[in-house]
């Protein structure tokens, strides 16, 4: 019955994709995003030029160095050299700041309508001078003040047994993607399942059921619905991921833009593609869930009596990631790890840390996949045998009784 | 040919369909007619598959019903229900393709229903834009278009005014012209006279009447009378087998305890030659229905 099963998710398709409500949920995040950074793009546009001037007051070749460093500092040297017509300029509101520098000891003067002066900068600069000059008075050669004057080579190596990597980006990337899957496996989690309860609801409540399952049988029904939703849950994220390309593309000479683009590259493909499998694994998961308690619904007003408990458990998993990030050898923290419904907010941010490997990582994702084969294979029968009854009891109650019965 | 053997439901420890035989045959119409919780609806849900029954076999053409079956079974539920945000377009080329019809076909179908079914609105309509009657129309538009091969109608004219009902009854009478086996229920025995061959009266699930209406009508005996004359109600109830006699409109209805009593009834009403009305009938399928009641009572 392939053929019926095609016409009932293409009739999924059809019927939201012609729908506002669908386009709503689709695009409002995206409206949402551009609103917000349109406001940030006119707000900075209307501040003009945020580069502070400072005049720096001090020996030249101390004054030297300022000016060498001023574009890495995102900061103006004023041509003023004279501390009275400084301070004039500064009362005048014509200068950002007044760095007075004396043998022992600097000040930086600004005015309360100053531009934000890179003050921690600025010290380190001062920290650099100050060195050279006493490597001087020490009578360090000039290669010794150079050596003296170089950072120390810092950084972070995670050991394990079969493998190591290292790479501070790569590292922060992939811990992003990690912490990102949390938050959209809960948004399209949290969209989607209602949209698959309301549907069953509204077919089962108006008894629109009961011509489906003339023709067809449960088992197309349930299959139909949850494959037609998990599409509509794939074209949401690959729009969101075009509109990412194409932003990127568009944009990519605006500092937001290069700041993640700058992240992104560091983000592994295996890891990328471990995500998105993990992330559309949990998704079906949850519809299934879904699709099985809401057959036990009767009408509208019970979607979300039905819905509430599968939202609380996709925020669970969600809110472990963070506790994990504190306590990652905690023993229900592994334990959890492997459990579906919240082994995808969890496993993939342990994977990034090191805390685990990529074959445990395999493990946790090939259980939620059997998870999901199994559920959906139980759940044809549940759905099968609820969708044409009708109960006054509250859904929760029928669950439990239903389980005790068992 | 649809064949319902022993087919009994139990719920629990509820009896709701006890032993019954049916058989439906191409171009025939089968009332089915009880009180609320009969059985009916779960005799319709059994041959439907929606529920299996506790015992008994349902056959199509000697064999269970199969899925591919199914898609030649036109189904109108008791319980209407339609998408009522989609359009009417929508939802019945919906329904038909899940009935193995193509959407092309079924859009030029929709329009010769909707003309013929008096649909006041288009295709484009949504339905929550229809009146009650006009929706009522279109949910058997989606049950029927695809003309199936047997057709089953839980209720088909409730909720429905006199000219909807008749429109409705001229497609159920082309469709079994058309060869399709049809049963449906009704309580509104009338309905259930005008287009059944044959006739299932159930009480607590059990099949106490069965067979062609009209047999089972006469097996009752032609015992009632209708008559219009200057007679009086006492000289009408003074004739041996005349059980009972009631004023109705400008005659008498009278009910015979005996069929001969006809005739006598008759010889004393036409004493002075020619009389308006005289009627001898056997009881109408609501009498039949409220006797066979009170008797399993």
């Amino acid at each position: 019955m392939i053929k019926q099963l095609n016409i009932v998710i293409k009739d999924t398709l059809r019927a939201n994709f012609k729908s506002r409500g669908y386009w709503i949920l689709v695009l409002s995040p995206l409206i949402f995003v551009a609103v917000i950074g349109g406001v940030a793009f006119g707000v900075t546009q209307l501040q003009g030029n945020t580069t502070p001037t400072v005049a720096v007051i001090g020996q030249t070749s101390e004054r030297a160095t300022f000016v060498q460093s001023a574009k890495n500092l995102d900061m103006k040297i004023s041509k003023i050299t004279n501390e009275k017509q400084a301070d004039k300029a500064l009362k005048s509101e014509n200068l950002d700041g007044v760095l007075t520098l004396k043998s022992d000891s600097a000040t930086l003067t600004t005015q309360p309508k100053s531009e934000q002066v890179p003050k921690d900068d600025i010290a380190t600069i001062l920290n650099q001078l100050s060195q050279a000059k006493k490597a001087t008075q020490y009578g360090l050669t000039a290669a010794q003040t150079a050596d003296f004057m170089k950072p120390v080579n810092f950084k972070t190596v995670v050991k394990q047994a079969n493998q190591s990597e290292s790479g501070a980006n790569t590292e922060g990337a992939n811990y992003a993607i990690a912490v990102a899957i949390g938050v959209i496996t809960m948004f399209v989690v949290m969209w989607y399942t209602s949209m698959i309860a309301n549907a069953i609801a509204n077919e089962k409540s108006s008894r629109i059921m009961e011509i489906l399952l003339a023709a067809t049988s449960a088992r197309i029904q349930y299959f139909g619905k949850l494959i037609g939703v998990f599409l509509l849950a794939l074209t949401h994220m690959l729009i969101y991921l075009i509109a990412g390309f194409a932003t990127v593309i568009f944009l990519k000479d605006n500092v937001f833009v290069k700041m993640i683009t700058s992240n992104l590259n560091g983000v592994t493909t295996g890891f990328m593609l471990y995500a998105l499998a993990f992330i559309l694994i949990a998704v079906a998961l949850y519809l299934v869930l879904t699709a099985m308690i809401a057959s036990l619904i009767n009408d509208n007003a019970q979607v979300q009596q039905a819905v509430q408990p599968i939202s609380f458990l996709a925020m669970i998993g969600y809110m472990f990631s963070y506790f994990m990030t504190f306590m990652p050898n905690n023993i229900a923290i592994r334990a959890l790890s492997y459990v579906p419904f919240v082994s995808q907010s969890m496993m993939p941010v342990r994977l990034v840390t090191h805390v685990e490997g990529w074959p445990t990582a395999l493990i946790s994702l090939g259980i939620s996949f059997i998870s999901l084969i199994l559920l959906a294979w139980f759940g044809q029968g549940i759905y099968a045998k609820n969708v044409l009854s009708y109960s006054d009891e509250p859904i929760m109650k029928q669950i439990t009784g239903k389980l005790l019965k068992k | 040919m649809i064949q319902l053997t022993d087919i009994s439901k139990k719920f629990g420890t509820h009896l709701a369909v006890a032993d019954m035989n049916m058989t439906l045959t191409p171009g025939k119409v089968m009332g089915l007619i009880g009180q609320n919780g009969a059985g009916k609806t779960t005799t319709f849900r059994m041959i439907l598959n929606f529920i299996q029954p506790s015992s008994g076999r349902i056959l199509w053409d000697n064999h269970p019903i199969t899925q591919l079956d199914k898609q030649r079974i036109g189904f109108l539920p008791e319980e209407r229900g339609l998408y009522q945000k989609r359009t009417v377009e929508e939802q019945v080329l919906y329904f038909a393709e899940l009935h193995g019809m193509s959407r092309a076909d079924a859009k030029s179908s929709l329009i010769q229903w909707m003309k013929r079914l008096d649909v006041v609105g288009k295709p484009t309509d949504k339905v929550q834009t229809l009146s009650k009657g006009n929706a009522q129309k279109v949910q058997m538009i989606a049950s029927l278009i695809f003309e199936p091969d047997f057709i089953i109608l839980d209720e088909p004219f409730s909720g429905l005014d006199p000219v909807n009902t008749s429109l409705m009854m001229s497609e159920i009478i082309r469709m079994r012209d058309n060869g399709a086996m049809i049963i449906f229920s009704s309580h509104d025995m009338s309905n259930v006279t005008k287009i059944s061959d044959d006739l299932t009266m159930l009480k607590n699930g059990k099949t106490v009447l069965q067979g062609p209406v009209q047999n089972i009508r006469e097996q009752f005996g032609r015992t009632r009378v209708y008559v219009e004359s200057p007679t009086t109600a006492t000289e009408l109830a003074a004739i041996e087998g005349v059980a009972t006699v009631t004023k109705q409109g400008t005659g008498f209805d009278l009910i015979l305890s005996d069929e001969a009593a006809g005739r006598r009834v008759f010889d004393l009403v036409t004493r002075n030659g020619y009389i308006p009305a005289f009627s001898q009938q056997p009881p109408t399928l609501d009498d039949i229905f409220r006797q066979e009641v009170a008797i399993h009572d």
